[in-house]
């Protein structure tokens, strides 16, 4: 179960690599059951908090607890999925074989399996081509079939690390109706997104830079608080304040 | 651990290789090859070695033993005697005509018969006779091969002692008689054979290991699986079981071009044989795991495969034993796990041997197999 109703929580996260602090001092309290998209540059620690909030990567410093267990999880269950920024997926099998892996690993019954993969192949778009190996399909679909990976367990929690990189516009637009229909079943959904029209479609976005989150917020009330008219530029005005 | 996670993975290795026919062709072929060029290399007596004869004896009487002898030789199919030199054949100096085509690498020996060869035999007194009144041949050796080196004068040896047996009933005053405990009518092929399919097993789990878990690194696929409830235990296990069985189809292969083409011996227990590899395979895949941590690319793992390959080559008694390898070298011999492999595997492919002789061997495998999973863990888990 999640702590009082929150699905994330973080407090001081820190993680330094060598003289470099990836992230620095995180305080995150994510909702369940929200769409939450951490928004900032390349390098500003979205997929390093993710990391560390997987467990993929120790921190140095601080706590976080993940559906209501602390990280690292020890027993991990299938109700977290993870979706990297790069593709992590084994390029000489089929989109099916990959995808009954993770399913395997995620201790699925393979009847519900079937009906799932189907579901599943069918929003990314791919299920013409279940039977052909990731390592002979485009780069986009790579990356859907990347998403399908993730979405097949049914999880209660997803990181998804970049879902819509390289993804053209019908099926991104896809992936978010997706999105809201899984947050319509309770999931808690935490992506990550440099694409600042995206964020605007989250329930809470979370800005970083350096490593730090400059502002929290649903997109609105940070639009109001800084009286731009998109993100980007609220953005811009968020690190112009923490900067000066 | 969880058996379906952990098969999850298995399956997942086992079917990886499906899809790649190249490297099914590398994990089939290679020890195949590797066993058919050993064999045919090693396995095949000397044959037909170059030699000139270059027979100066005058004889005794209506007799010359250095004929008879010449005329066994020809008989013999190590030798290939290219040219028979004597006094008429109008050489000023047919000695150093022979000594020549040894130079010049057109033969390989050249065998000289003195002009008093079979009167020195003939008045030969045993117990009255100096040291300088034995009849002696001289050999010009090309010794640059010791294995044909040693055949020549083995081949010429043998003839002289036949001929002189037969002719005048001379005979060595010693005679060793051997009764062969182990290893009968084997010939050189059935001892290097177990080495062989152990040396084929260990390269290819070690190599495939290094490569596939230096690719899993790399491409965050391994990450994304430590995401899942999937254990690293199970994850280590699961990659185990995939390269155990890889190595035991390995050694199936070898084990039937073996019997097939060089008809090697197996006086023991298979399925004992089958099990050494089997931990040696799962063992290697461990060590694979854990040197592949220590690279970034699949340039950097590939750089430690001589590293591994050679000493285990040279030093574990795949073709020598290692009673031949220097002493400063041997605990080198020990601390490796084909040393254990080849042994075990030879003990019960040769003598014969069974559980309760080759335990020792099995255990020292088991240990080395369970420390490199253990260690594979506890790595992983560090991360």
């Amino acid at each position: 179960m999640a702590d009082d109703g929150y699905a994330v929580i973080t407090e001081g996260l820190r993680k330094e690599y060598a003289d470099i602090v990836a992230v620095a001092d995180l305080r995150l309290r994510i909702p369940s059951g929200c769409i939450y998209g951490l928004i900032g540059p390349n390098g500003s620690g979205k997929t390093t908090a993710i990391k560390v909030l997987m467990g993929l990567v120790r921190s140095t410093a601080g706590s976080a607890t993940v559906l209501g267990q602390p990280v690292p999880i020890k027993a991990k269950d299938n109700r977290v999925s993870y979706m990297p920024q790069e593709l992590a997926l084994y390029t000489d099998l089929t989109v099916h074989e990959n995808a009954q892996l993770f399913s395997e690993l995620n201790d699925m019954e393979p009847s519900t399996f079937m009906e799932r993969e189907k579901e599943v192949l069918q929003v990314v778009g791919l299920l013409e081509r279940k039977d052909d190996l990731v390592g002979h399909l485009s780069g986009g679909m790579q990356h859907r079939a990347s998403l399908a990976c993730a979405l097949i367990s049914v999880p209660t929690l997803m990181f998804l690390d970049e879902p819509t990189v390289g993804v053209d516009p019908e099926l991104r637009s896809g992936f978010w109706e997706h999105f809201r229909m899984l947050k319509g079943k309770g999931m808690t959904v935490v992506l990550t997104t440099h694409y600042m029209d995206e964020a605007s479609r989250c329930d809470l976005v979370g800005m970083m830079h350096k490593g730090r989150l400059i502002a929290e917020g649903a997109p609105a009330d940070l639009l109001q608080e800084t009286g731009r008219d998109n993100l980007e530029d609220a953005f811009m005005e968020f690190i112009r304040r923490c900067c000066s | 651990m969880n058996a379906k996670r952990t098969f999850a993975v298995t399956r997942k290795v086992l079917r990886s290789l499906r899809h790649d026919r190249r490297t099914v062709g590398f994990l089939v072929l290679m020890p195949i090859f590797m066993i058919a060029i050993f064999g045919f290399t090693f396995g095949g007596e000397v044959k037909g070695v170059e030699v000139y004869v270059v027979n100066l004896d005058e004889g005794a009487g209506n007799v010359s033993y250095a004929d008879l002898i010449v005329a066994n030789l020809q008989h013999d199919e190590t030798l290939n005697i290219k040219e028979i030199i004597t006094p008429s054949s109008g050489l000023a100096d047919p000695v150093a005509y022979g000594r020549d085509k040894v130079v010049n690498g057109e033969a390989w020996a050249c065998i000289v018969f003195p002009a008093d060869f079979t009167l020195d035999i003939v008045t030969y007194v045993p117990g009255n006779s100096s040291i300088l009144d034995t009849a002696s041949i001289t050999m010009l050796l090309d010794g640059s091969n010791t294995n044909i080196m040693q055949s020549v004068t083995s081949t010429v040896q043998t003839s002289m002692a036949v001929v002189l047996y037969q002719d005048i009933g001379f005979t060595s005053p010693v005679r060793v008689s051997v009764d062969m405990v182990y290893g009968d009518d084997m010939e050189f092929i059935d001892t290097f054979a177990p080495g062989v399919i152990s040396l084929a097993v260990m390269m290819v789990t070690f190599m495939l290991s290094i490569i596939s878990f230096i690719h899993e690194r790399t491409t965050g696929t391994l990450a994304r699986l430590l995401s899942t409830p999937v254990t690293e235990g199970e994850v280590v296990m699961g990659y185990a079981i995939a390269f155990g069985l890889i190595g035991l189809v390995q050694s199936l292969m070898v084990l039937a071009t073996a019997l097939i083409l060089f008809d090697v011996q197996v006086e023991g227990s298979l399925l004992l044989v089958l099990l050494i590899i089997f931990l040696l395979g799962v063992g290697m895949q461990g060590l694979g795991f854990l040197l592949s941590a220590n690279a970034r690319t699949e340039f950097q793992a590939i750089q430690f495969i001589p590293l591994i390959l050679f000493p285990s080559i040279l030093l574990s008694g795949v073709f020598w034993p290692i009673q031949a390898v220097p002493e400063v070298l041997r605990p080198i011999s020990y601390f490796l796990p084909l040393t254990y492999a080849v042994d075990g595997a030879r003990s019960v492919m040769v003598r014969g041997w069974g559980l309760e002789q080759v335990w020792p061997d099995l255990v020292i495998l088991t240990l080395f197999a369970a420390a490199m999973l253990a260690l594979s863990v506890l790595l992983m888990k560090r991360r």
